[in-house]
Formats: C-alpha cells, structure tokens, sequence
C-alpha cells in the first residue's frame, strides 16, 4: 500500500546530481570537506554573506529543487530557540539567485503541531514575503515509505514527506545548541524534523526507541544531498535544546559534508566532537579530526568559546 | 473559514486534507464530520465522509493517519469518536478493540519484564497505561485523551468493566503528567529534572478527556488553562482550552490578538468550540 522508496533508489537520484553530493571524488581519492566559519550578524548584510558562502561552496542548483529545512521549535520572540528568520530569508534568496527551480521551506516541528503559528511567533511571516506560500508542514506533507538497507537504528524503514524525498538538495539550518539527549544539536539533528509528526506524532518518540543517536545517523545516510549553514549569531547553552540560555557567538558556519560542519561547530562551542555518538557513527573518528577537514574563514581558535554543558555532558568538554 | 466552504473542499474520494489541495487524512475528515454534526451540514457530504473512513479502516480495526500508511495509529481514537450508527456498528465495535489492544511501551508486558530482569524499578509516569501515537513508542498526553473520550463515548451505549478500568488507568496517567505551572505539555512534566512548560493545546485536550475528575482536584490545571488562554497565539490551540475549559463550565476570556485559522481543522475545530460554547460540546455526547 502507498509509495516505497528504497534508499537504493535514493541513492542512485542522488548520483545523478553529482556535484550536490557531500562527497566528491578527485582523482579516486575522497577529497577534504570544506567548511567556512564567517562572522555575521542579524543585519541586513547577512544576506550577503549568505551569497559569498554559496559562491565559495560552488554550490550549484540551477534548475533543482532546493528544500531549506531551518529548526522551528517553540514560541519564542526572541533569538535563542529557533532559526533565525533573516537568516532562512538568506537562504531563500540566495538560492533563487543561483537560479534554483524552486526553493521551499519545510520543517516539521517535533514538539507542537501548530507549525504555522509557531512560524508566525518567530517572525517567518512578518521576514519573509509571502512566507505561507514558500513553506511546506512537514508533519502534515504527503508521505512514501523508505526502506533502510542497513541502519544504525532499530528502524527498518520510515515513511518520509515526499517534499523531502524530492529535493535535489535539502539545506539544513540548524540553530547551534546544547541538547540534552546528544550533547549537541546541529546540522544532522536538525533532520529530525524531516520525520513526519502527523505519522509518528508529536514528540516523534518512535526515533527515541529506536536509538536517537542511531536515527540521526540514519536520516544523514537516507538525506545524502544536503548543505548547511548553521545560525551560530546566537546560539544555546546549557539546558538545550529549549530551555537553555542565549550564548552569542556571532557567527555562520557552512559545508557540504555535515558531519565536518558539525564537527567544526563543536570545536567552536568547546565539545570533543569524537564524544558525540553521532557524528562517530555518521563519520568515524578520522573524518572527524581537524586536520581531515579544511577550514575556510575565521579559525576555529579566533571564535571558540566554551558552551555551557548539563552534568550529563560535562565528559565531552574539549 | 466556515462549514460550507470546508464542504466545498472535500476530496473526490470522499475525505478532507490537512489544507486545501492536499490528499485526504483521517484526523481532518473526522474533525469535519464531527463539526458537520454540530452545524446543519449536508447529508452528501457527510455520508462519503463517513464512506471514506469505512473504506479506509484497516484489518486490524484501526486507522493509519492516511492512505499511504499501512499502520494504525492514535487517530483511530479520532475515529472512534464518530457517532456508531454512522460510522457503522462493527466499524466502531473493531475501532474500540484496536484501541484496547493499546499500549505504551513503557507499560508493556516485554518493557516491565525487561526492567525486571535486569533490576530497574518503574520511573516515574511509567505507572498508569496511556496511549501512544505510534505503535512501539511511548503514550502521551493526546492520543491518550482522545482514547479516554473514544471509550467513553463507546461505554455510553454498552458498559464493559475492562474498558472502564482502562480509562480510570489513563485518567491517573493524565493526572501524573501534570506541569508545575498546572498544565500539560506533550507529556513530561520534568526532563532530566528540571520543569518542562505546559503547552496550551495538550492542555485543552487534557482538560477535555478529564471532565469527570472533580474541580477541586483540578484547580491549578483550570487557572493554567485560563493564563494560557489570555496568551494563545494558536486557533487550535485556542479551541482546544475553549474545549476543555468548558467542560468544566468554564468560559474563557478569549486573547487580545486575533487568532487566524490557517486550515480546514483549524476552522473544523473552531466550529465544535463554539458549539462547546453554546452549550453542545460533541466529545462529551
């Protein structure tokens, strides 16, 4: 019954589109993920950073179908808990620009099912014109059944928004927290929100079972055409992902290869990232080491500053 | 967004989408059909609503939340809700047994023989059955109101000792996940201890599925539910406090804001609060 993908389909369209992979071959060899770490501010000229970082990332989507995935979490009239929405306009345009054939915003919160108003509450509407029509409720998106060949999870297969399982690139961006559960939401976590809330319910608890360090792993392997750019302006500390406090950072940090974007996020907020279950299941402890990835920008060094950790996760301090 | 323009955006195959355009879900074609019942809505309509939900149960007795889903859900308690000579006698008859079949993991027979074994006491919550929203996963606050409201409509016409032990079971689960602030979030009262927020709609919906719990026992949860209605920033989440607060006779103070109703069950479920406000609360028929 309905639609099944099996990730060997998915696999082989993300083949097709080469030059949006996370990794590229040169000469047989893999070649070194690059990640940009840039100074930014929730200012006008955040639209042109945005664009410089595409550029320097040759990120090429003329024609595709771009699906920006930002992090919606709660209410929040402030900075701390959601993307920023300058920042997901950015994006939005940058994309346009580059002559996407359509670019979308998509989330599917994992909290509370009122995305819109929750999109609403986080100034999307009031930033981004004509915000209803551009975005997409994950949780409530059509949805096909994809099968996990081999998973790190419990999971044997999820059924994804087709929305999703159509882009030609998915651009996380995530806000740069502390979390609970993992020790740090970035990038890859922020591929929770691709599980539809309408199918497995707010929270998506089923993720939980089956292994949340396992599952993130999953969604990176099942999503291999992504990008991102994480809001590190001002981030979360502490008691994250919610009831944390504000830590500003001021910066943006961007890739292809998520696991060397979070892994660099990391080090700026001060966390080992090798003690992240995650980005070691997801990578492996080499891809995760800093000379294994080229850094572009602002050194980590020049923006480091120690995010505040629970007592759960005081073990992965840097 | 009133009923006949919901009507007007019923799918060919009988159902309702989320918002206009979509495929057809259960939970939306349910919360239409429910507010065709408390509006003069059109018998058409209503009776290829109804076919669609029949033509859509599953083997089991349960629903999946759409077609594409070869599961059954918590929306199956939404199902539930529908009156059983419309829906159908054996429909609702299966749709009840499913839900009985119910459990969160947490309170599984596997999960508590595991602890067990390996020596790990019930933490807290882990005491009262619920409901979850997929099966294999934990219960939670909504799919465990709406299965209380679904069986006791059910009990209504025939009185079953397991069904109404299952719901004293979950009215105690309820009642454990209360917030420190009164309320009810999504079902954790306290991560990793420290407070975790209520939410407005699980607050309603609880509030809902709690009708018979005294008001003395809910003083807190009543006065969080009126705070949280004078800050609503939600339609649904307006018409969900609207719902439960009036089943305790209470009327709410509605929020300064306008509250805009961005979908067909944003609109349904505004029309069954105002109809609770009128004095016709369809859940508890």
């Amino acid at each position: 019954m309905g639609n099944e993908i099996t990730r060997r389909q998915a696999l082989t369209a993300a083949a097709s589109c080469i030059g949006l992979t996370r990794c590229s071959l040169s000469g047989g060899r893999p070649v070194v993920p690059r990640v940009s770490i840039v100074r930014a501010g929730y200012t006008q000229a955040i639209y042109d950073t945005v664009r410089r970082l595409l550029v320097e990332h040759r990120v090429d989507v003329r024609g595709k179908r771009v699906v920006i995935k930002p992090n919606l979490v709660e209410f929040d009239p402030g900075t701390t808990i959601n993307t920023h929405p300058m920042l997901v306009h950015a994006a939005f345009e940058g994309f346009r620009a580059l002559g996407a054939a359509e670019v979308r915003i998509a989330e599917g919160p994992g909290h509370r099912r009122v995305t819109l108003d929750l999109a609403d509450a986080a100034g999307y509407f009031a930033t981004i014109p004509h915000f209803e029509d551009h975005f997409t409720d994950l949780n409530l998106d059509d949805v096909s059944r994809v099968t996990l060949s081999h998973p790190f999870s419990r999971l044997n297969s999820v059924y994804f928004p087709n929305t999703a399982l159509s882009a030609e690139l998915i651009v996380s961006l995530p806000k740069m927290k502390t979390h609970h559960w993992v020790g740090a939401t970035l990038s890859m976590k922020n591929f929770f929100g691709l599980v539809p809330g309408g199918i497995y319910g707010w929270p998506k608890n089923v993720l939980h079972w089956a292994g949340i360090n396992e599952s993130i792993a999953d969604l990176h392997t099942t999503f291999p055409r992504h990008f991102a750019i994480v809001d590190g302006v001002v981030g979360m500390e502490g008691n994250g992902p919610i009831q944390g406090n504000p830590k500003p950072v001021g910066v943006l940090v961007a890739g292809r290869d998520m696991t060397a974007v979070d892994a660099t996020c990391c080090r700026i907020m001060r966390i080992n990232p090798a003690m992240v279950q995650y980005l070691n299941l997801a990578a492996g402890r080499g891809r995760l080491e800093e000379q294994n990835i080229q850094q572009i920008g602002e050194p980590v060094k020049s923006v480091q500053t120690a995010f505040e950790l629970s007592e759960l996760f005081r073990n992965i301090r840097l | 967004m009133d009923l006949p323009s919901i009507i007007h955006l019923q799918n060919h195959d009988g159902g309702w989408p989320y918002r206009k355009g979509g495929r057809s879900w259960t939970e939306p074609t349910v919360l239409v059909l429910l507010a065709q019942s408390v509006q003069s809505g059109d018998a058409q309509s209503r009776e290829r609503g109804m076919a669609w939900l029949r033509g859509s149960q599953r083997q089991d007795g349960g629903w999946s939340p759409c077609p594409s889903v070869a599961q059954s859900t918590w929306v199956t308690a939404m199902a539930a809700l529908l009156p059983p000579e419309q829906l159908g006698y054996t429909c609702h008859a299966n749709a009840i047994q499913w839900l009985m079949e119910q459990t969160g993991e947490e309170t599984s027979l596997a999960y508590r023989l595991r602890n067990r074994l390996l020596g790990v006491s019930p933490g807290p919550g882990e005491t009262h059955d619920g409901w979850p929203f997929f099966p294999g996963a934990a219960a939670w606050v909504t799919p465990t109101a709406f299965a209380v409201l679904a069986l006791e409509k059910a009990q209504r016409s025939q009185r079953v000792s397991a069904v109404d032990q299952r719901i004293s079971e979950a009215r105690e689960f309820l009642l454990d996940r209360i917030c420190t602030d009164g309320g009810w979030n999504y079902g954790r009262s306290n991560v990793l201890g420290v407070d975790a927020p209520s939410y407005p709609e699980t607050t309603g919906q609880a509030l809902l599925a709690l009708h018979q719990v005294p008001v003395a026992k809910l003083d807190r949860a009543l006065a969080a539910a009126q705070n949280e209605a004078r800050a609503c920033r939600s339609s649904e989440a307006m018409s969900w406090l609207q719902l439960g607060l009036e089943a305790h006779g209470i009327e709410v103070t509605p929020p300064e804001r306008k509250l805009e109703c961005r979908s067909i069950m944003d609109s349904a479920l505004k029309i069954l609060a105002d109809a609770a406000l009128q004095g016709r609360n369809v859940f508890l028929e």
